[in-house]
């Protein structure tokens, strides 16, 4: 490397690296925020279930008294549900309900009506205090085991009414199964399932790109108009050393923080893809029994921190290029806040929906925006499609070469220093 | 005396303005030379096409005899240039940043330590040196900048508005430091000033520049004397007509 050009890089990655806002904003931020949700989600999925489904109990108030009650409240224990009988109406020992709690009432008749072959109600009270995914698992568990006392009722009043038939071909003559195909493979998984734990990992993917490809912007575009606020620049062009010399210097530094924010962003969204499949267990537990497993491939992960790194670079040369024409903080923030919409946009549609069922121009428009490719290789990590994220790569690199020859001819004509996009009054002399 | 620059005829044009129109001066080797006039006449104009950062519409410059926009990079390695209000890089020493600087202008360690020794002795910074620029007052980064552009011993040092902004104890020692360190090392140096008598005191001859053209040039005494005035400022004002 010429010695102009290595003092420069030099001198950039330490400026860069020295400052704070880029220090925490583009590497310290992403390789933190993402392992803390992942965590996040694992620890209070876990802990919710576990507060849920341990020690449950439930207040019931039994008017009936008969067989068929005694055998319901049989069934909630066995259920590993605790009973706590109260006497009275229910409407007085509301009160006694915390968050989340239960009360059962088995109106007088229950087992006559039942066994009469008429229908019997009960009431769930149920206290929501703070709507909690706690308070609405646990009505939901009571409401599942009676449901299910309800399922074993029906099988047993069929059996004696139609003897010597499965009473559950009689009550579900028709069976739905599954044939989820992902790869070109066949798995015995319901869309649901599926959808549970794809859904999780691709959501977080194209976010947390956005924000860094946002941020690299900013920093690029602003670290030229500091340079000319600062007459740092001015003086720079006076110096023995090459306009290319200045204008790769600067490329080299953003992209060597660039590369080091990738890197954070692709071991933290490992973290959280890890964290995530470990709190969705038994989704993901369903997907092992069907033989398919959805752990990313290494080959995955290098194909989206190449992608996360050429948008990168491509946002680098574009916020370069327009940082040339900006005179100033304001101006180059101004152009970049403008400049961010086609970074959100693939990443919206992304989260959205999916992008062949987009009008053909709309495809169209969203390929050529270079920030596409990052959120198409996170969701190719987990479909295994990466045709697109390997075309993308190439376009990147076109892309990236097209803005620097711009930013090239700006940086070695006078334009550099007369270009004036700003919302400041132009100074004279 | 051999000519450090040449001006002839020097045109530049922005959009539909002209700024400079027709400039010519000579500035010999050795002399402190200045560049006088209001706001907007074209002196900064002038300083940038000579320091090769902007190109001159027409007209020949040419500095130690290299043409500034045919050859930039040659005349680059015989100037040293300091903007008006120049900072420094806010997350950079002071040090580090003068050893940035001084690294592009030589060759070897031990050159780049010498003139590193130059820039501390001239900034008379000390210890602050240490300290990230974005923490020194506007008197202290204004030292840093003239011991940046004077440690690498310029054939021609050009200083705009070299004590722009500075109390009047920081502006009369900047100005000393600047004559004693031309003196002392034989180089030229062409500054602009509004301040008439910083101009009086330091510069060996002067320009007047008004509206893009030079209206008067020479000693400021004999300036003083041709046009009746008892100071540059009072001959100024009646050479443009205002007094």
């Amino acid at each position: 490397m010429p010695s102009g050009l290595r003092l420069l890089v030099i001198k950039e990655i330490k400026d860069l690296l020295r400052d704070p806002k880029i220090l925490v904003g583009i590497i310290i931020f992403p390789a933190l925020l993402l392992p803390l949700m992942g965590a996040a989600i694992s620890v209070s999925t876990g802990s919710t279930i576990e507060k849920a489904y341990g020690n449950l109990s439930i207040y019931v108030v039994d008017d009936d008294g008969g067989p068929l009650s005694q055998r319901l409240l049989e069934y909630f224990n066995a259920n590993y549900v605790e009973i706590r009988q109260l006497a009275g109406p229910p409407e007085s020992s509301l009160g006694l309900l915390s968050g989340g709690d239960v009360l059962l009432h088995i109106p007088e008749g229950f087992s006559s009506n039942i066994t009469g072959g008429n229908w019997s109600g009960v009431v769930m009270y149920i206290n929501f205090k703070d709507f909690s995914m706690v308070e609405f698992i646990k009505s939901g568990r009571v409401d599942q085991i009676l449901n299910s006392f309800d399922t074993e009722l029906v099988r047993q009043i069929v059996s004696e009414e139609v003897p010597g038939k499965d009473p559950n071909s009689i009550l579900n003559p028709i069976r739905q199964d599954y044939r989820s195909i992902v790869k070109g493979e066949a798995f015995r998984l319901s869309p649901a399932v599926l959808q549970t734990t794809v859904q999780m990992q691709t959501l977080m993917g194209p976010i947390v790109i956005m924000l860094v490809l946002i941020l690299a912007m900013q920093i690029a575009a602003t670290s030229i108009a500091i340079e000319k606020e600062a007459k740092t620049l001015e003086t720079l062009l006076t110096v023995p050393v090459s306009r290319m010399s200045i204008l790769f210097g600067k490329l080299a530094g953003s992209v060597t923080v660039a590369l080091m924010a990738t890197v954070a962003n692709v071991f933290a969204f490992t973290y959280y893809i890890g964290a995530v499949l470990g709190s969705t267990g038994a989704a993901t537990g369903d997907l092992g029994e069907a033989g398919l497993k959805l752990i990313p491939s290494p080959e995955g992960y290098l194909i989206l921190g190449l992608s996360i790194f050429g948008a990168l670079i491509s946002a680098l040369a574009i916020a370069l290029t327009l940082g040339t024409l900006a005179q100033d903080v304001r101006g180059a923030q101004s152009i970049i806040g403008i400049v961010i919409v086609p970074v959100f946009l693939p990443a919206i549609f992304m989260m959205m929906g999916d992008l062949s069922a987009l009008p053909q121009a709309m495809q169209i428009l969203l390929y050529l925006i270079p920030f596409t490719y990052p959120a198409l290789a996170s969701q190719a990590l987990i479909t295994g499609n990466y045709g697109m994220s390997l075309i993308g790569l190439a376009y990147m690199a076109f892309f990236t070469l097209a803005m620097l020859y711009i930013a090239a001819k700006i940086f070695s004509s006078e334009r550099i220093m007369t270009a004036r996009i700003s919302f400041k009054a132009k100074k004279a002399d | 005396m051999p000519k450090i620059i040449l001006v002839k005829d020097l045109v530049k044009e922005f959009s539909k303005r002209r700024a400079v129109n027709g400039i010519s001066l000579e500035v010999e080797e050795g002399e402190i030379f200045g560049l006088i006039g209001p706001n907007g006449a074209g002196k900064t104009t002038t300083l940038r096409i000579i320091a090769t950062i902007i190109k001159p519409t027409s007209g020949q410059v040419m500095v130690c005899g290299k043409d500034v926009a045919r050859e930039a990079s040659e005349v680059r390695r015989l100037i040293s240039y300091l903007p008006e209000e120049a900072g420094a890089y806010q997350n950079l020493t002071g040090l580090e940043y003068l050893r940035f600087m001084a690294s592009f202008y030589y060759g070897t360690e031990d050159e780049v330590k010498a003139a590193l020794e130059e820039g501390i002795r001239i900034s008379a910074l000390g210890e602050r040196l240490k300290e990230k620029s974005s923490a020194y007052s506007k008197g202290m980064k204004r030292r840093l900048q003239l011991a940046r552009a004077l440690m690498v011993k310029p054939k021609l040092a050009i200083l705009d508005e070299p004590t722009s902004g500075l109390d009047v104890t920081h502006a009369f020692q900047l100005r000393r430091l600047i004559k004693e360190y031309a003196e002392k090392n034989r180089i030229t140096v062409l500054l602009s000033s509004h301040n008439m008598l910083e101009v009086e005191k330091m510069c060996d001859r002067v320009a007047f520049i008004n509206e893009g053209k030079v209206v008067e040039s020479g000693h400021p005494d004999q300036l003083i004397s041709k046009h009746g005035a008892e100071t540059l400022e009072e001959a100024f004002m009646r050479v443009v007509g205002f007094a």
